[in-house]
């Protein structure tokens, strides 16, 4: 029998980055089918192709064996599959029964008007399939926020019996908002739409995947590396599929991996965010490189961003260089000695439409300044000095740095915080998007730094690049930190003893 | 990620979005206290008079702005449909006389130069703010090419009925702005166009993924409310008795202050037609209350300015920490 | 990056369109091209330009000030009142009045969060109240006397040339290098480019925001002062029906809305360019009524051109 939905040899590109390698992929009638994978492994890049967010660069999608062109969500929707998003696209001002039936209220009218009664008692029928009981004419701002999640499952499901044909339904990380509670909720109610429907389901939690799959993928770096049915799988042999790589000790330049030294550069005790992370306590000393894993919703990128003053923390206490500090804007953090390399390079690194050396000032405007006016002339000495030292490849100082490649725009964030001086630098996501020669080049500058006395927190794209260039790591997960392991080299932990931490 | 969300709604939330009703009966109570003729029946008369254009003002601008765009062609639509009003009914410059047929001519102008502004938005990409403010320049530039500068005094007795007529003991003016107040209501809960501009102000990508026509609902909407300023382009001239191209100046300062007092948030989604209605009350009784406290009527536009800047700030949603320019 | 040929001819495209427009109302009427002709237009538009100079600043950041015309007007005021008791004194006090609404304006719009939009048509509310009880709602006269004391730097000659385009071209020149050369120039161009970079870089972002609301304001009452000395008199509603005018300006010389490229010549061809449209339209018999209706189109063409559409994923 021919699967619901399948995806042959599909490949989506973005610049700079595959996120999907030919990928082949299929869900039966009936069938629950689980999507496994570290961050950036494409499990949401499949589901978007899917949901006609995404057009595949080559290969194809077939419903029921036939070769389809999704455009858009809606046509998806219309096509038989709906989508639950890992962020919540709940409308607070409309009421429930009207985001269950957004944009297709033409069900309701009578004589050009909606039937709010007829609407609500429609939406009071597919609220009884997730076993909601609100009202359906109550504003969805009223609503907390699991009960809003199960208004958006609702939301999709009344997919069924609305069109002809099968019905898929794609879940993306819907259990990380839900209580335990809500979670077997949840469940039954997949086990009961089994009879109808077929689901792909997206979590990073192991057990949940294999308690309610069917089969399962497991993904990595953009490809399919394994598929089994759940019956068949552990969490061990999942765990080594999921990172799978060998480490190179010679592209982290382990060998410069040095002890770090006694002098705390940062020390937090407590830390916490709303909705972000709970309880994080650490001591970064001198020289040394933290590196931080955990998957999105962790709280690791939260952590960064507090750490860099770009949001200001709840509680603990946080003290840099000795001196107990409160950073209420990023300029505070900067003023301690704190840079931030943004994960978005391209709005939040850099200004793409200044000049090489006028983005490796920016941070340090004021010592470019006499007499009101600015120095170019030692700005462009500067800049000079820094893009021999980094090897940067531009063709002048007063190049647009929105020309440059990724590798090198990266390098000139780097040089923007070395002109500034600052003694701690946070990497987040230092290098995504750059190719793997310019990755080589970062570690090495990442080394120098330390060599030079620096504190480095590392939020790194792979499992293998935050175990390869930290001397410590400290594994998050639902917004606490679980794990901290040592990190010297030659007593590295595996990426599998990280893993087990991280979902 | 941590459970500490959203589980019950904060006080002070809750409490925010009565804050214009507050408001209003503070307003009252005050203004009682220093002038007793406050709440006389001819005053009241006459607030409801001064309330009725803006109010059909408001329900105009609330669409859009519910939607997260501005309008700021108001006062140039108004213009445009006073002037042509005025001049087609019995008056001292031309020789028309249509009387009462130039009311849906007016609401129809005025859709017209909203589905322009409409238009312009989409098709040029450009923000709305500034093909409005376009539009709304080159109306005050028609109307006042249109009459040549002068103004045209109407002699039409069915026109001024409008406005200084009574049914029930109250002006037929607020009974229109009564009538434009439900309809709008209407318009808001029960129709596809009411609900889509809420999401749209809320967050356009979701909108677009489930399917809502985007480019069609903003120049709908913005002919919507070309509508009432049509509208309320004739109630001024029923209002004034004559047609110029300066009838409705500052009515865009009082239009947006009422909007925006009222609760609806400036960045959309966020509000509707009755807080607007609660707001033009407010600035309206605040006028009418300044005069009863002989306050120079200069003073208003600044407290009416005050009045926006603390209005928008209590309504301002902290969550949505995105660049403000 | 080098630009492409084609960039090269949008960069110079409000010069060459000044250009043509100048020879094409000669063209129709040759006492146009009279050299004291060209002064005197020149020279009236010194103060639109002045206002507008300003105002680059803000729309370079990304915003917009709708406040100028009154700001310019309460300026007016505070000049007329002033200098029969204050002398001279009167003209610096009154720019600072301009400039200090403007930082007003800039507060409320940076720590409120308020849309600049909305932020400046308040306090333009708030700015002409505070002018006409200033004025106590009436124009105010300069006596000759008080205006040869301390307004003849504004108007009158200097080397056959009037004074108004002295002060522009040297303003233009001020302007230009606080944009060009120094710190604050920078950030006013990086923050309309790439806020979020330049905020993260760890630059107070606020203050260089206020600053150049403030400058805006600054300029709004320099204009404001000179109008005053040329018309002979202050009044709360003098620079009313300069706001579109001004936006126009910056605009149509191709200073996009969205922010972060720009300069300050381009507002002087801007003005210039305004200024013979709408001499040339009177020449050419177009009413003056109408010429509103131009403007209108013109802002909304020269929007839509200029601006750079991928830097807002929505247009609201």
């Amino acid at each position: 029998m021919e699967p619901v939905l399948e995806l042959k040899g599909v490949s989506v590109s973005f610049p700079g980055v595959k996120a999907l390698d030919e990928v082949s992929f299929s869900v039966g009638k009936g069938e629950v089918v689980g999507l496994i994978g570290e961050n950036g492994a494409g499990k949401s890049t499949v589901l978007k192709v899917l949901n006609g967010i995404y057009r595949p660069d080559s290969g194809g999608v077939f419903i029921d064996g036939a070769p389809v062109r999704i455009a858009s969500p809606r046509d998806a929707f219309d096509k038989g599959i709906a989508m639950v998003f890992q962020e919540q696209l709940i409308l607070p001002s409309l009421t429930v029964a009207e985001n269950i039936f957004l944009g297709r209220e033409e069900e309701f009218l009578r004589y050009g008007l909606i039937s709010k009664s007829r609407m609500n008692a429609a939406a009071a029928e597919e609220l009884r399939k997730v076993h909601l009981d609100v009202h359906p004419g109550r504003r969805c701002a009223d609503l907390s926020f699991a009960d809003r999640q199960m208004v958006e499952i609702a939301k999709a499901l009344s997919l069924d019996g609305r069109i002809k044909g099968d019905v898929t339904l794609l879940l993306d990380e819907p259990t990380s908002v839900l209580e335990k509670k809500e979670i077997d909720l949840l469940f039954n109610i997949i086990r009961d739409l089994k009879q109808r429907e077929s689901i792909v389901f997206i979590s990073h939690r192991l057990e949940e995947v294999l308690a309610i799959t069917d089969r399962i993928y497991v993904m990595r770096d953009g490809k399919v590396v394994f598929e089994t049915p759940a019956k068949d799988a552990t969490v061990k042999a999942l765990h080594q599929h999921m990172v799978g790589r060998q480490l190179h000790h010679e592209y982290y330049r382990e060998a410069r991996q040095a002890a770090p030294t006694a002098v705390p550069a940062i020390e937090a005790k407590g830390l916490a965010l709303r909705n972000g992370f709970s309880n994080v306590s650490f001591t970064l000393y001198e020289g040394e490189i933290i590196g931080i894993a955990g998957v999105i919703g962790s709280g690791r990128e939260d952590l960064a961003k507090c750490l860099a003053g770009h949001k200001p923390i709840d509680a603990g206490t946080l003290k840099v260089g000795g001196k107990l500090v409160s950073f209420r804007a990023a300029h505070d953090a900067t003023a301690y000695g704190i840079g931030l390399v943004p994960s978005e390079r391209k709005t939040e690194g850099l200004v793409a439409s200044f000049s090489v050396a006028e983005n490796m000032t920016l941070a340090a405007l004021p010592k470019f300044v006499s007499n009101g006016l600015l120095r170019f002339g030692d700005e462009e000495k500067v800049a000079r000095d820094w893009i021999a030292r980094l090897k940067i490849k531009t063709p002048s100082v007063r190049t647009m740095v929105g020309s440059l490649s990724g590798g090198n725009q990266q390098k000139v964030v780097l040089a923007k915080w070395r002109v500034a001086g600052v003694r701690v630098v946070i990497l987040d996501h230092p290098t995504r998007g750059i190719d793997v020669g310019a990755k080589e080049d970062v570690y090495e500058l990442v080394r120098d730094m330390t060599a030079e006395g620096l504190a480095v927190i590392l939020l790194g794209d792979t499992l293998e690049e935050v175990i390869g260039l930290s001397s410590r790591i400290l594994v998050m997960r639902d917004g606490e930190i679980a794990a901290t392991f040592d990190a010297a080299p030659g007593k590295k932990p595996t990426q599998v003893d990280l893993v087990g931490y991280m979902v | 990620m941590s459970r500490a969300s959203v589980e019950s709604i904060p006080l002070w939330t809750r409490w925010r979005s009565w804050a214009p009703v507050a408001v209003l009966l503070a307003l009252c109570i005050l203004i009682r206290l220093f002038s007793p003729n406050f709440l006389s029946v001819s005053n009241f008369i006459g607030l409801l008079n001064s309330a009725s254009i803006p109010l059909v003002l408001s329900m105009g601008a609330t669409f859009i702005i519910l939607m997260g765009s501005i309008d700021l062609s108001v006062e140039g639509v108004v213009a445009v449909t006073a002037v042509l009003v005025s001049l087609l009914v019995e008056n001292d410059v031309s020789s028309y006389s249509i009387g009462l047929f130039a009311v849906p001519i007016a609401i129809l102008i005025g859709g017209a130069m909203g589905f322009a502004n409409g238009v312009l938005h989409v098709k040029l990409k450009t923000p709305s703010f500034m093909t409005t403010l376009g539009v709304g320049f080159a109306g005050i530039g028609i109307a006042t090419t249109v009459l040549g500068g002068f103004t045209a005094r109407i002699s039409d007795q069915s026109i001024r009925f409008l406005s200084l007529g009574r049914v029930l003991g109250l002006p037929v003016a607020a009974w229109i702005a009564f009538g434009a107040v439900l309809l709008s209501l209407l318009v808001q809960e029960r129709t596809r166009l009411g609900r889509w501009l809420y999401a749209i102000g809320t967050d356009e990508m979701t909108a677009r993924h489930a399917g809502i026509p985007i480019e069609k609902t903003r120049i709908l909407t913005f002919t919507l409310a070309g509508l009432f300023y049509g509208l309320a382009g004739v109630l001024s001239v029923a209002q004034f008795g004559q047609g110029h191209a300066l009838i409705s100046q500052g009515r865009l300062f009082t239009t947006v202050t009422a909007v925006v007092v009222g609760g609806t948030s400036l960045s959309g989604g966020v509000g509707s037609v009755l807080n607007s209605v609660i707001g033009v009350f407010v600035v309206t009784i605040l006028a009418n209350g300044m005069i009863l406290m002989g306050v120079a009527p200069y003073v208003q536009q600044g407290v009416q300015g005050l009045l926006i800047i603390v209005a928008v700030t209590l309504a301002l949603d902290r969550s949505r920490l995105d660049v403000v320019k | 990056m080098m630009t492409a040929p084609r960039e090269r001819l949008q960069d110079y495209a409000p010069l060459i369109m000044l250009v043509a427009l100048v020879f094409a109302i000669g063209f129709y009427d040759r006492s146009f091209f009279s050299s004291s002709n060209l002064l005197t237009i020149i020279a009236d538009t010194m103060t639109l330009f002045l206002m507008a100079s300003g105002v680059t600043f803000v729309i370079m950041i990304g915003g917009i000030d709708l406040s100028v015309q009154s700001v310019a007007s309460m300026s007016s005021c505070v000049l007329a009142v002033g200098l029969p008791r204050l002398g001279f004194a009167a003209v610096p006090l009154a720019v600072l009045a301009g400039g200090a609404a403007g930082s007003l304006g800039g507060i409320v719009s940076t720590k409120l969060r308020i849309p600049s939009f909305i932020a400046t048509l308040a306090i333009s509310g708030v700015v002409t109240s505070v002018g006409f009880w200033l004025s106590t709602e009436r124009s105010i006269n300069i006596s000759a006397e008080d205006s040869a004391k301390s307004l003849n730097w504004a108007v009158g000659q200097f080397l056959g040339v009037p004074s108004e385009i002295w002060l522009g071209v040297c303003f233009l020149a001020i302007l230009s290098a606080l944009l060009d050369l120094t710190p604050f120039g920078r950030l006013v161009r990086g923050i309309g480019s790439q806020e979020r970079a330049v905020m993260a870089s760890g630059i107070d972002v606020n203050r260089t925001k206020i600053a150049a609301y403030a400058l805006s304001g600054t300029m709004a009452g320099i204009a404001g002062v000179i109008m005053a000395a040329r018309l002979g008199s202050g009044s709360p509603t003098l620079a009313n029906e300069f706001l579109l005018p001004a936006i126009a300006c910056i605009v149509v010389g191709g200073t996009a809305i969205t922010g972060g490229v720009g300069s300050i010549w381009r507002t002087f061809v801007g003005a210039l360019i305004v200024q013979v449209v709408r001499i040339g339209m009177t020449f050419v018999g177009v009413s003056a009524f109408a010429q509103q209706i131009v403007f209108g189109c013109i802002l909304v063409a020269a929007v839509a051109i200029t601006m750079d559409r991928s830097k807002i994923a929505v247009i609201k």
